[in-house]
């Protein structure tokens, strides 16, 4: 019997960002937040991160769109929304209302997109903060092309910077050769907080086998299939970086949370599990303070980057052991 | 609507959503997410499954043509990571209780066969828009080939009780892949046509006879689910006629509920995202006017 010590989950990053948990879900699989507000207590999740927000409305992508692969999917949604505005006018009323902080997603195709749409949620009542989407791997133009470099992705979080005062997360591709001069390049410009991993590009075959599966080919992979590489990533990154990461990659059960932890992330979202099982977030945060509570602390902090190096000196180099892909 | 499984449908021109208010458009309550313990669960005909859940909230308000979605993972598997939508072929209100007919086609459907009496499958229902029967409706006809037919049965029941008459075509590539006949007999129809490809009788020539000597006699609207072919022959004859068509679109699925966009009906080139099988349908309409492509 787990003992009943209270166990505070709460973790603050910067900006004032306080988070009663660290179990958030991930953008795309949790819509708006209000899709599961009659199925889900959703005021007991840690944040919700909306669905990519774009400046203007975008039409998603060809059909099909999403198709199951080996513990996993492949999904080309495409950026599909109605537009930064038309986000803000619909939900920001609801979310303000809402205890729970939810985290606006953004996407662009140029910097001056995204740094218009984060102008447009400075100051918005019920936007907690922005995801810099700069890793979407299904748009043609823009998104993946600020993730794989580093100076640009540096530019553009330079720029939304210095457009909003809000929390400002930003979202790493894994499609990167070397994802740690990104990351660097990302704190330095004035990120608060770096989140990982978006999708890993993937494409699946179609029926007769005449064609890829997918209206757009490619699509992004995810799921439990990509937990090594998203672990891979934050073991990687947190390394390098001192601003706070949260984890993202096929989070399905409690060992998982514990996993991204071990491995220096702060917090955890939970994205595609979420269709299949829906309440999974709400039941992690309790299974979290009932681990905590097994042995015997009273916060969950203690738990993050056990499975870290030990760092000699700030200045030394990470060790990149087992990275053998790298020339 | 059928299990994913099945493969999408393809898009057809002129897919105009239901109306959202007045006499027709349908009845949407919000949906219940359940672990809904499986009460009965097995085989019908080869491939053919039967599972009746115990789900209140989903059979409370449930209508005809609207589906629910159903994780087929188990416990700690982490495959299917897509749970499944599933048409709701029929109901016990009172008793509480769902019915749902599979066909198994892939390895979701064929993992859902485990789920034995007692077990709990989470289940997000009822989802989507369903099939609206007009007001002055007097006569109707249902056509439905294969697990599509599973879309088409609980609407019969629903006519059947307002006095409406109710012709239901039922189609399949053989005599084993006949579902439906049976609950449309019990629904009250007054004419069950079970038609198959071993002996020509699904043909378009049989079947658009057959289609055509009911709508010479009067038709308020046909209802049709699973078949392109069946589709194409109601739209001629709404063309012709001037009949009403509502038909029910199967799509792959992530969240069932209209959010993630995985299911939009697709035309490539639109200028704005086009309707969703899961939250504008499964049902959609074609007006009597629209040209057919």
């Amino acid at each position: 019997m787990i003992g009943r010590g209270a166990v505070d989950l709460s973790v603050e990053l910067p900006r004032g960002l306080r988070l009663d948990n660290p179990i958030l879900v991930a953008s795309g699989t949790f819509g708006y937040g209000v899709e599961y507000s009659e199925v889900v207590d959703i005021q007991r999740l840690g944040a919700i991160c909306c669905k990519g927000t774009t400046l203007r409305p975008r039409v998603g992508n060809i059909t099909p769109r999403v198709t199951e692969t080996p513990a996993g999917m492949l999904n080309s949604i495409g950026l599909q929304n109605p537009g930064v505005d038309a986000v803000v006018r619909k939900y920001g009323p609801t979310w303000q209302g809402w205890h729970v902080p939810v985290i606006v997603n953004v996407a662009g195709e140029s910097i001056d997109d995204y740094v218009e749409v984060a102008r447009r949620l400075d100051g918005m009542p019920g936007v907690a903060g922005i995801e810099l989407n700069i890793s979407c791997p299904n748009v043609g133009r823009g998104g993946l092309q600020f993730a794989i470099d580093a100076e640009a992705a540096g530019a553009v979080t330079a720029a939304v910077r210095r457009a909003t005062e809000l929390p400002l997360l930003v979202k790493l591709s894994p499609n990167v050769a070397d994802v740690r001069p990104i990351a660097r390049a990302i704190e330095a410009a004035g990120a608060d907080a770096i989140t990982a991993i978006n999708t890993l590009s993937g494409i699946a075959v179609g029926p007769g086998r005449r064609r890829p599966l997918l209206g757009n080919v490619y699509g992004g992979l995810s799921g439990p299939a990509i937990k090594p590489v998203a672990l891979r990533i934050v073991y990687e990154v947190a390394q390098v970086v001192d601003i706070p990461i949260i984890a993202i990659g096929g989070v399905a059960e409690l060992g998982d949370v514990l996993d991204y932890l071990a491995v220096g992330a702060i917090g955890v979202q939970v994205g595609t599990v979420l269709f299949a099982d829906p309440t999974l977030p709400v039941r992690l945060i309790d299974e979290l303070a009932d681990e905590c509570r097994r042995l015997g602390l009273n916060s969950y902090l203690p738990l993050v980057g056990t499975a870290l190096p030990k760092r000699s000196s700030p200045m030394s180099a990470p060790s990149s052991k087992g990275v053998e892909y790298r020339p | 609507m059928v299990g994913a499984s099945a493969g999408a449908t393809g898009s057809l021109p002129r897919l105009a959503r239901l109306p959202e208010t007045g006499p027709s458009a349908p009845r949407v309550a919000p949906p219940a997410l359940l672990e809904a313990a499986v009460v009965t669960h097995g085989l019908i005909a080869p491939e053919y499954w039967r599972l009746v859940l115990d789900a209140p909230a989903i059979a409370r308000t449930v209508e005809p043509g609207q589906f629910a979605m159903l994780t087929v993972a188990r416990g700690e598997e982490s495959w299917p990571v897509l749970p499944r939508p599933m048409a709701i072929y029929g109901w016990d209100r009172a008793g509480g209780r769902i019915e749902i007919v599979y066909r198994v086609v892939g390895e979701g459907t064929r993992r859902l066969t485990r789920w034995s009496c007692g077990d709990r499958i989470v289940t997000v229902g009822p989802l989507g828009r369903g099939f609206v029967l007009l007001p002055a409706a007097q006569r109707i006809v249902l056509l439905g080939r294969g697990i599509g037919t599973c879309s088409l049965t609980a609407l019969a029941g629903v006519a059947a009780a307002r006095g409406i008459a109710v012709h239901a075509l039922v189609s399949a590539r053989h005599s084993d892949a006949l579902v439906g006949g049976e609950a449309y007999r019990a629904a009250g129809a007054v004419e069950v046509r079970e038609v198959v490809d071993t002996d020509g009788s699904s043909g378009v020539g049989p079947v658009g006879a057959w289609l055509a000597e009911n709508c010479r006699t009067g038709v308020d609207q046909i209802y049709a689910c699973g078949s392109d072919r069946l589709l194409r022959l109601a739209l001629e004859m709404a063309r012709a006629t001037g009949t009403g068509v509502q038909v029910s679109l199967e799509a792959h699925m992530a969240c069932g509920l209209g959010f993630c966009h995985g299911c939009a009906t697709g035309h490539p080139g639109l200028v704005e995202e086009s309707p969703l099988v899961c939250r504008d349908g499964p049902v959609f309409r074609h007006l009597p006017s629209a040209p057919v492509a």
